[in-house]
């Protein structure tokens, strides 16, 4: 069985290896995640080595405590690598200082969460515009902005209501409107439907698609196989380490069974 | 992020929280207030008694009957009399003058009015030594002393309520069932120690003893406080000591004494113990509600950091810098102090001025006071504001994120 997948791995290596070559957007050189030290210690991330190009759709599967959503907060830069280099946009993020990185992730990475973190006291509209406040952009272009990012994720109707006003699969839009609207170079996702009923998942994922057709880069991390059956290339964790690096959709149900 | 930026999101945030800010602010509203209000009364009270003391008159000393000082003889014989204080005037060298007196609680009669007041049975000395001025006719003379004239001068407060605007001199007045000619009416003078000295009538002394409420002893006519007046503020000491040999020999004391002599600064010292007392007492008091006030501040800012580490950590994932998180709590901080500040500093204010009006106390608006209950107060919440943020601001966005 192994073997097998081994093959196709490769196989698609070669594959993208023989295609014009995209600008690579995610590169991960020997990434290793410890927590803890002497006898308790853990490692998280075991020599991590991933690259992800321009306009790709993919998603990060494996069981829990695989270390996927650790290397997905680590590409997010919400963690940092205990050793190692990350590369994003062909800038190695792991020797940068905290006020680089915030800037990082204000401009260059858009991140959606399982449980939507939205800030209650704002409005939808409120809450999209705030990675532009930090940003500097100016007021009126701010929700300009904001209001074409909610329109684009169909909430064009609900720009003055608060995120409790709003249903789970409303709320986790106006998130990755939030995630958008600064333009990243990418747009990573946690388990983005995790919190979501099937109805919602598919409207939910049906943006993304939609998102990545446009262009945009996307990475999500997910433990349901029909999500990232939709997505191109899947890559899958086990024990900290890549265990297959370029999975295609139709080979997901094999693994996940 | 700008200025303008981080004030305008800190005004959602107080506001989206309503019953968080209302709260921390109280804790500063009541810490602010109380101290304005107890320094002001304590300061009011202070200055009342230093005004009231300096009212008595330049030098002066008392002579009351009885010892306060002797615990068994409180039956001891009242020996204080007339002749007592006509020896120190003629005696002591550092004296210059010499007012005895005698009081009595009476009625007075105006045709269809009558009050209750005070009756001072005085000799012309008393203006001088007590620094008391007529406002209107003349104080009584050694004339009318000696004839035992029914003459009154009225204070001022009397002469409101009998006479309601119209002059006085010349009418005559009832006291008991004597007939009394006024002929002056005190300048107002005030009240001492919480006893109205307006509210009273002022006859010649031989008058009171004679007619009125005269009671002597085996020695002579008994008068109930003495009043005298020292030559200048450096005989006053000599003039304590001369007095009380003098009273001794008179009363052939050989080792109690049957009378006490009081100084104007003694008793200055004796009223001013007991307005530092109080002072310290509501300075203390209001440095508690500081402290509990600046408690409570403490605790509200430390669970809101807690409960916000969450956002500060969402903050951060898209895009914070460690200082936006700062400068954006303490804006937030210093809104609350600024506000919460002004609040309390206007109800103290506000309290201080109430008590002015209500009550004779003149209390004072400190700025001391105002910047040292601001400073604390604002300072604890500005500092438990921002020292656990800037706690919560350095953590790992994910580690925030997790912490909810």
């Amino acid at each position: 069985m192994k073997n097998q997948f081994s093959d196709s791995s490769l196989k698609t290596e070669y594959s993208t290896a023989t295609a014009v070559a995209k600008p690579v957007i995610i590169r991960l050189e020997n990434i290793y995640k410890i927590y803890g030290s002497g006898e308790t210690q853990v490692q998280a991330l075991r020599d991590i080595n991933l690259i992800i190009e321009e306009g790709e759709y993919c998603s990060i599967m494996g069981a829990s405590g695989s270390g996927k959503s650790t290397a997905m907060n680590i590409i997010g830069c919400l963690d940092r690598p205990s050793s190692g280099h990350y590369y994003l946009d062909r800038v190695d993020v792991s020797s940068l200082a905290d006020a680089e990185l915030a800037k990082i992730r204000n401009k260059k990475l858009g991140f959606v969460f399982q449980q939507f973190h939205l800030l209650q006291q704002l409005s939808a509209v409120e809450n999209v515009m705030l990675p532009m406040v930090y940003a500097g952009i100016p007021t009126q272009e701010r929700r300009d902005r904001a209001v074409e990012a909610l329109t684009k994720v169909g909430l064009a109707n609900r720009l003055n209501n608060k995120p409790n006003q709003l249903s789970g699969g409303q709320q986790q839009r106006v998130a990755i409107a939030r995630a958008i609207v600064n333009r990243p170079v990418v747009l990573l996702a946690d388990e983005p439907t995790g919190a979501l009923d099937s109805k919602t998942t598919q409207e939910v994922m049906d943006i993304f698609t939609e998102l990545n057709a446009s262009g945009i880069t996307v990475v999500m991390v997910t433990h349901e196989p029909d999500v990232a059956r939709q997505t191109k290339r899947i890559v899958w964790f086990r024990d900290g380490e890549v265990l297959h690096s370029h999975l295609t959709p139709e080979e997901i149900g094999h693994v996940a069974v | 992020m700008d200025i303008v930026e981080s004030v305008k999101m800190a005004a959602t945030t107080l506001t989206a929280n309503k019953l968080r800010s209302s709260l921390t602010m109280l804790g500063i509203i009541i810490g602010n207030a109380s101290v304005i209000a107890m320094v002001g009364i304590g300061q009011g009270a202070q200055r009342l008694a230093s005004e009231q003391f300096e009212s008595l008159g330049p030098n002066v000393l008392f002579i009351l009957p009885g010892n306060q000082n002797a615990q068994r003889n409180r039956d001891l014989p009242r020996t204080l009399v007339l002749e007592d204080a006509q020896a120190i005037a003629r005696q002591v060298p550092s004296v210059s003058e010499v007012a005895p007196q005698i009081q009595s609680q009476q009625s007075v009669v105006y045709r269809n009015k009558n009050t209750s007041t005070q009756i001072f049975g005085v000799t012309p000395e008393f203006l001088t030594v007590r620094s008391f001025d007529i406002a209107k006719g003349r104080f009584f003379s050694e004339q009318d002393i000696k004839s035992n004239n029914q003459v009154a001068v009225l204070g001022s407060d009397v002469v409101n309520k009998m006479f309601a605007g119209s002059d006085p001199i010349g009418e005559r007045i009832r006291v008991r069932n004597l007939s009394f000619t006024v002929i002056g009416v005190m300048q107002p003078k005030g009240s001492f120690l919480g006893s109205n000295q307006d509210d009273a009538v002022y006859i010649p002394l031989t008058t009171m003893a004679n007619r009125l409420r005269g009671r002597t002893s085996p020695y002579g006519l008994l008068v109930d406080f003495i009043a005298v007046s020292a030559k200048d503020t450096n005989s006053i000491g000599a003039a304590q000591f001369q007095i009380g040999n003098l009273l001794r020999l008179r009363h052939k004391i050989t080792n109690q004494d049957d009378f006490t002599i009081r100084t104007q600064r003694d008793v200055l010292t004796i009223v001013g113990t007991i307005t530092n007392g109080l002072t310290l007492m509501l300075a203390a008091i209001a440095g508690i509600s500081l402290l509990v006030g600046g408690i409570g501040v403490m605790n509200i800012m430390l669970v809101s950091v807690t409960e916000r580490t969450h956002e500060i950590g969402l903050r951060k994932a898209i895009g914070a810098t460690e200082q936006d998180i700062l400068i954006q709590f303490m804006i937030e901080a210093i809104i609350l102090s600024a506000v919460g500040g002004a609040i309390g500093t206007l109800i103290g204010v506000g309290g201080v001025t109430l008590v002015s009006v209500v009550s004779p106390l003149k209390a004072g608006i400190s700025p001391a006071a105002i910047l040292v209950a601001t400073g604390v107060s604002g300072g604890i919440g500005l500092f438990f504001g921002v020292v656990p943020a800037r706690r919560a601001a350095k953590l790992d966005p994910i580690v925030a994120l997790r912490s909810a």
